[in-house]
């Protein structure tokens, strides 16, 4: 996890998105500056999360380039962005449901000699030990994330809070350098809420860069070191939350949208 | 219990094992419905019959088919394996790539239909509606095919691939490849999300399951001499989706739990049924239309009272876990 530099890790220019006519993105430039958490808000409807799946290539950018780590993504597929650690969750919870809550983890690591055709057909002689070191790992976050003694539930029979952390761990596990969090605390119950909070605090603390869709704007204050707010495909504002809150027609997009 | 019927037995058993792993491969564990099996069986089939069979010049020309290329054993039923995989290549590039999961279910279930209907209505290729017949088996020329004897030596033959064909297919599914693949059946979109290419491994085990179907029909095709359009229509494949639903999806085990219950026992069991009933008769057709009816009903009914099936998946517990604090909760989801 890089933050050395303070430069901006992710930039995208002019990205739009249309669909059939509509214009879900209209034009969205942004910067995510390293080691940094921001805040993306609006009011429903302002193409927040179709930003953030156009910048994971969940879905391809109609217009306008991305920038990962000096590479140009813009045409690379979602998997090979998450492979570079360009790694997204989703607003929904998309566990795994019948893989256990450790497999959740492990299915995500990538560096595993068994994970291939070749790998598996050789035999678990071949592959075993990375699954024991990534066990391991997965063991560690599981710990840390308060959910060791779930690891042989199916992750479909977790609560909601809990699909959540499974996500985050999951998304951890790749080894990501920019977390793209859409709406990481809905749905969630408020012990919960805290709790991720308190997680990802400790997560840019480490290093990592994040970019958190957000609704619950206290949580954007406490958390986000920058905000940038979207309306109707565009963005009409960024900076603190504080000086945002200062702006006129920041407050009316939120309290008329 | 006669040799002959014995071997009947066990070579069906034995290829319908095979083709229930290798479904399993793409629809118990990787959510790929696919439903143009029977067509991987079948090329699988026809080309072990035009590479072990003369050309079609021999016997007075009574049938028509492309090659007849008189090659010894095993060459039949790697070449069988092989078309099966070839052909995954090109249905798979058309079917898996953009389509979502029943839409891909249809054009496999469309390219079953118009697969058959080719084979069937252009006779140069091979030998149309009738079908091919005389296939020689494997050392045909050295054992007399008829023979008791002939019945061991093909099950002998015939055990080997059953035991490949599970080292293989338990090999992937207790892998970290096989828990790839079980993520992309269980949500795709978060799969991609974690770097997973789902085009790569959805070709990945069509292909393998083209292969392991090529050499189920090829292993037939050498015990029963003949292969016909009427012998890969469609149904076909739902008797093998019948028997991995009622098996267990996605358990191994269970797909031939599923082979033998459905496909080898059941029209065992038909197959017993008394043929009178006091003065009456029942209608020639009866007993077969019967059959297809129970199918129908035992895929409805497991998917509706035990969609796990009699053998489900295994829950993965590693070594060194904690032990779990309500056992009873974490059955099936």
């Amino acid at each position: 996890m890089a933050a050395t530099l303070n430069g901006p890790l992710l930039v995208a220019e002019d990205v739009h998105r249309h669909f059939e006519g509509m214009h879900a993105v209209d034009g969205v430039s942004v910067e995510v500056s390293t080691g940094k958490i921001t805040g993306l808000i609006g009011p429903n409807g302002a193409g927040k999360s179709t930003f953030l799946a156009v910048l994971a290539g969940t879905l391809p950018a109609s217009e306008g380039t991305i920038v990962f780590d000096g590479q140009d993504v813009t045409r690379m597929p979602a998997y090979a962005r998450a492979r570079r650690g360009l790694v997204r969750t989703f607003q929904l919870p998309s566990e795994f449901a019948r893989l256990t809550v450790l497999e959740n983890l492990l299915v995500a690591a990538p560096h595993n000699r068994g994970d291939s055709l070749w790998g598996a057909l050789r035999g678990k002689g071949y592959w075993m030990r990375d699954e024991r070191r990534l066990v391991e790992q997965a063991r560690g976050l599981l710990k840390r994330f308060g959910m060791s003694a779930k690891e042989s539930d199916y992750a479909g029979t977790m609560s909601g809070g809990q699909k959540r952390l499974i996500e985050i761990m999951r998304a951890l596990m790749l080894g990501p350098r920019l977390l793209l969090l859409d709406e990481p605390m809905s749905g969630v119950h408020p012990s919960i809420v805290l709790e991720i909070q308190y997680y990802l605090q400790d997560l840019r603390k480490e290093g990592l860069t994040i970019l958190m869709v957000e609704h619950e704007l206290h949580m954007v204050e406490r958390l986000c070191d920058s905000v940038v707010v979207m309306a109707q495909g565009k963005v009409i504002g960024s900076g603190t939350m504080a000086s945002l809150r200062k702006q006129r027609e920041i407050v009316d997009a939120y309290l008329v949208g | 219990m006669n040799t002959y019927y014995a071997g009947t037995l066990l070579v069906y058993a034995a290829v319908d094992i095979i083709a229930c792993l290798a479904l399993n491969l793409q629809f118990g564990v990787s959510g790929i419905v696919n439903f143009s099996f029977i067509v991987f069986q079948s090329i699988g089939a026809y080309t072990a019959a035009v590479l072990s069979m003369p050309p079609d010049t021999a016997n007075g020309h009574f049938q028509v088919y492309i090659g007849g290329f008189q090659l010894p054993f095993p060459i039949p039923w790697l070449g069988g394996a092989l078309a099966g995989g070839l052909l995954a290549i090109p249905v798979g590039l058309v079917v898996l790539r953009k389509l979502r999961t029943d839409y891909q279910a249809i054009s496999l279930l469309v390219l079953s239909v118009i697969a058959n209907s080719v084979i069937t209505n252009v006779r140069p290729f091979l030998n149309g509606a009738a079908g091919i017949a005389q296939v020689p088996g494997p050392f045909a020329d050295q054992v007399d095919q008829y023979s008791e004897s002939y019945q061991l030596l093909y099950v002998g033959l015939t055990v080997p691939c059953v035991l490949l064909v599970w080292l293989v297919a338990s090999r992937i599914v207790n892998s970290p490849f096989g828990r790839s693949l079980r993520a992309m059946r269980e949500h795709e979109l978060a799969a991609t999300a974690i770097g997973k290419n789902p085009v790569q491994l959805k070709m990945t085990i069509f292909i393998v399951g083209g292969v392991i179907g090529g050499l189920s029909g090829a292993i037939l095709v050498g015990y029963i001499a003949v292969w016909a359009p009427s012998v890969w229509l469609y149904p076909e494949t739902i008797i093998l989706f019948a028997a991995v639903i009622v098996g267990g999806r996605g358990n191994n085990v269970g797909a031939i739990l599923g082979a033998l219950l459905v496909p080898v026992g059941f029209f065992e069991v038909t197959r017993q049924l008394p043929q009178k009933i006091g003065d009456w008769v029942p209608p020639p057709n009866l007993i077969p239309a019967m059959e297809w009816v129970a199918i129908g009903l035992l895929i409805i009914g497991f998917l509706w009272f035990k969609p796990e099936g009699v053998r489900p998946e295994p829950r993965r517990v590693f070594e060194g876990a904690p032990l779990r604090e309500d056992l009873s909760s974490g059955g099936n989801p």
